[in-house]
């Protein structure tokens, strides 16, 4: 039985928690938060008497063998290191940490000590990405992926998370590097790491501010991101963050002799066969076979929902089921570190460019239509 | 005053301001709209002391100077978080911050916590009983998936809490469903609407109607009233409607569909999908079933006559002129 903490007791917690539930062989033993009421009121609800303000004092009370952090990214770095010193494994929620300094020191560290990290990229195992990751193990894309694209939106009509960031420069994510971007992008983003080689050559990155974030009176805060990535294979990566475009979350991957989309709004993993059909076959052919892998899509999540595999965050429980199976030696981590390191690399460079030092006012101001000399001067290969 | 831009507190600062206390401080968050709260101080400007204060009640230093030298805090700010941490969060640390720093940096005289019927539970209650303020409160709000009153819950605890523990003088008042101009949608206990159209459930129950006006006049005379520290009042109007003639009035205005399930149907349709939820493991969210089923449309009454008794409260809008002010917005 694998005794788990968690710390930090806010919304993202409720759902660790939830998720842990569904985990076989597994207890949470421990909660902790800056703000003892807070670990108390998901104690209460979760049936945890221990308690804590205090993580030295949880590791040493409790000791734990696995702690979830689900804390503002800002004290990622420290918490996860004391947890590994103290010989705790680390789940760690996105964004992994600030930098991607920090998130090599953290998994250098953990492989001194023959332990495991993992980064809470959950979105990474909901059942599409999983159905479309054995799709391309299979070979449908006839070869390695030569363009990945993937879609992120945010809805801000739900202001209830804005409203406050917004309204106050001192909250938790106006002090990250890239801001808004900073603590909504590493799903998305992680999605194209996947597919990446390490040695990424190019990331051009632009943003802008959308109109509607505008009304909401926030002089610096970006909202619209759009990047272009190529690494030394040359493949290449798009990554699109929107607040403006609505319902899309998706992953699309292209090979020499297919694609697949991965949607998670939709639940679906759409492949998509480059075969040419003779004259106008072209135009009977394709949207019947498109038809019937949107039925094969929606048996599948039927079947799903029948087999009471079709909760919400089912990627975050797969996520923590596997992490824990690593932990007792039955499988490799599930989330490759290159993949993590990567994904905050790519951070570092896209904050780099849309946040560089000095010139957030000049961005803040930028309408949705940034002037072509501003776009220029983003266009900054590195 | 916290919450003062809101649905309730602007017409509270108005009231205030109507009976002659000038000496206010308005604590709003930083994105608040303020035009309510504006248009309520507007015939008072340059005649007292209204001060309007940004902050976050998170923040214990913006609740330090928010609480600096007064003497009566009205608890208006809510928190409507769908998460059960963020209604805890938004509800009731934001209400141990402010407390704290009332008895660090106020001269307490009284604490007003507005508080909910969403605190009651209904289920071992008679169908036509009469609820009131020694009715038994929840004891399980996740088993009812209602994270607000889970909130309004621990907010109350703490309150009693800081009551008995560092005789913070306080009064909790609960209003029931609040209604008036400037609030369109209709309270749950009506019905619910879903798939395009409303399902009507409140069958010919009673609604624990209060207008906002009638509202905002017990919650001054709870922070004003001599004698009465330590009491939980129960906000209702007098002459209050069913559901069916409530949603008949609204359905003249606002030409909306609806169509009417009897409670025990509604009932086995909140037990059968309770039943559900447990068994796929909350594939589908418990968010109908018993409690909230009995907690919204099991049909009880309701009774003001604490508040008629202990403040001398009575409506001072009557319900067809309240009915009549709230349809006057369709």
């Amino acid at each position: 039985m694998l005794r788990i903490a968690i710390v930090g007791c806010g919304k993202v917690a409720d759902q660790h928690a939830a998720a842990i539930h569904r985990v076989a062989d597994c207890q949470i033993v421990a909660l902790c938060d800056r703000e003892l009421l807070m670990a108390k009121q998901l104690g209460e609800r979760c049936h945890v008497s221990q308690c804590f303000s205090d993580v030295q004092e949880m590791l040493r009370s409790a000791t734990p063998q696995v702690v979830h952090i689900t804390t503002p990214p800002q004290s990622h770095f420290q918490l996860a290191r004391q947890c590994l010193e103290f010989g705790s494994h680390v789940y760690i929620e996105k964004p992994f940490t600030v930098t991607a300094a920090e998130a090599e020191g953290l998994i250098q560290s953990a492989e001194e000590r023959g332990l495991k990290v993992t980064a809470g990229h959950n979105y990474q195992f909901t059942l599409e990405m999983m159905e479309m990751r054995r799709l391309v193990r299979e070979g449908f894309l006839g070869g390695p992926p030569a363009h990945v694209e993937s879609y992120w939106s945010y809805d801000l009509g739900d202001i209830s998370y804005v409203a406050p960031m917004v309204s106050n420069s001192g909250h938790w994510v106006r002090q990250l590097p890239g801001q808004l971007f900073h603590n909504l992008i590493s799903h998305g983003l992680a999605k194209v790491a996947e597919f990446l080689d390490d040695e990424v050559t190019e990331v051009v990155a632009t943003a802008h501010q959308s109109s509607q974030l505008r009304q909401l009176r926030a002089k610096e805060v970006l909202d619209e991101l759009r990047v272009l990535i190529r690494d030394k294979n040359g493949t290449t990566a798009f990554f699109c963050f929107s607040t403006q475009i609505k319902g899309v979350n998706q992953l699309r991957i292209f090979g020499p002799s297919g694609s697949i989309t991965a949607d998670i709004i939709t639940g679906t993993a759409v492949r998509t066969s480059s075969q040419a059909y003779k004259s106008y076959l072209t135009y009977f052919i394709p949207p019947l076979k498109n038809a019937k892998e949107y039925l094969r899509n929606a048996a599948f999540s039927v079947s799903n929902f029948v087999r009471r595999r079709l909760y919400q965050d089912f990627g975050m429980k797969e996520l923590t089921e596997r992490f824990y199976r690593s932990i007792e030696g039955e499988i490799s981590v599930p989330i490759p570190y290159r993949e993590i390191i990567l994904t905050a690399r790519l951070m570092d460079r896209i904050f780099d460019q849309v946040y560089p030092e000095g010139e957030q006012a000049q961005f803040g101001q930028g309408v949705s239509g940034v002037d072509s000399q501003n776009s220029l001067s983003l266009f900054v290969n590195k | 005053m916290t919450g003062a831009s809101g649905f309730i507190g602007a017409k509270v600062v108005e009231i205030l301001l109507e009976y002659g206390f000038c000496n206010l401080r308005c604590l709003v968050r930083p994105s608040s709209q303020l035009g309510r709260l504006k248009k309520a101080t507007a015939p008072f400007d340059g005649k007292g002391n209204i001060e309007f204060l940004a902050g976050d009640l998170l923040s214990p230093e913006d609740c330090a100077k928010a609480a600096e030298g007064v003497s009566i805090i009205y608890h208006l700010a809510a928190g409507f978080d769908k998460s059960f941490a963020g209604a805890f969060m938004n509800s009731a640390l934001t209400t141990r911050n402010l407390m704290e720093a009332f008895l660090q940096h106020g001269t307490p005289k009284r604490f007003v916590n507005v508080s909910s019927f969403a605190v009651y539970s209904n289920l071992s209650l008679e169908r036509g009983a009469v609820l009131n303020e020694t009715c038994a409160l929840e004891d399980a709000p996740q088993k009812r998936w209602d994270a607000y009153g889970f909130g309004k819950l621990k907010q109350e605890e703490l309150v009693k809490e800081y009551g008995e523990r560092c005789h913070l003088r306080y009064v909790i008042v609960r209003p029931g469903a609040v209604f008036g101009p400037g609030k369109t949608q209709l309270n749950g206990r009506v019905g619910i609407d879903t798939f395009g159209f409303f399902m009507h459930l409140g069958g010919h129950n009673q609604l624990p109607l209060t207008f906002v006006d009638n509202c905002a006049e017990a919650i001054v005379l709870a922070g004003l009233t001599p004698g009465i520290d330590g009491e939980i009042f129960n906000i209702v109007d007098d002459e209050l409607p069913t559901s069916r003639q409530f949603l008949r009035a609204y359905k003249k205005k606002a030409g909306v569909r609806s169509i009417s399930l009897p409670y025990p149907i509604t009932y086995l349709l909140c037990y059968l999908w309770e039943r559900y939820a447990s068994w796929s493991r909350n594939q589908l969210p418990p968010a109908f079933n018993r409690r909230r089923c009995s907690a919204e449309w099991k049909g009880n009454r309701y009774s003001n006559r604490k508040l008629r008794e202990r403040l001398s409260w009575k409506p001072r809008v009557g319900m067809d002129d309240a009915m009549e002010a709230f349809l006057a917005q369709f």
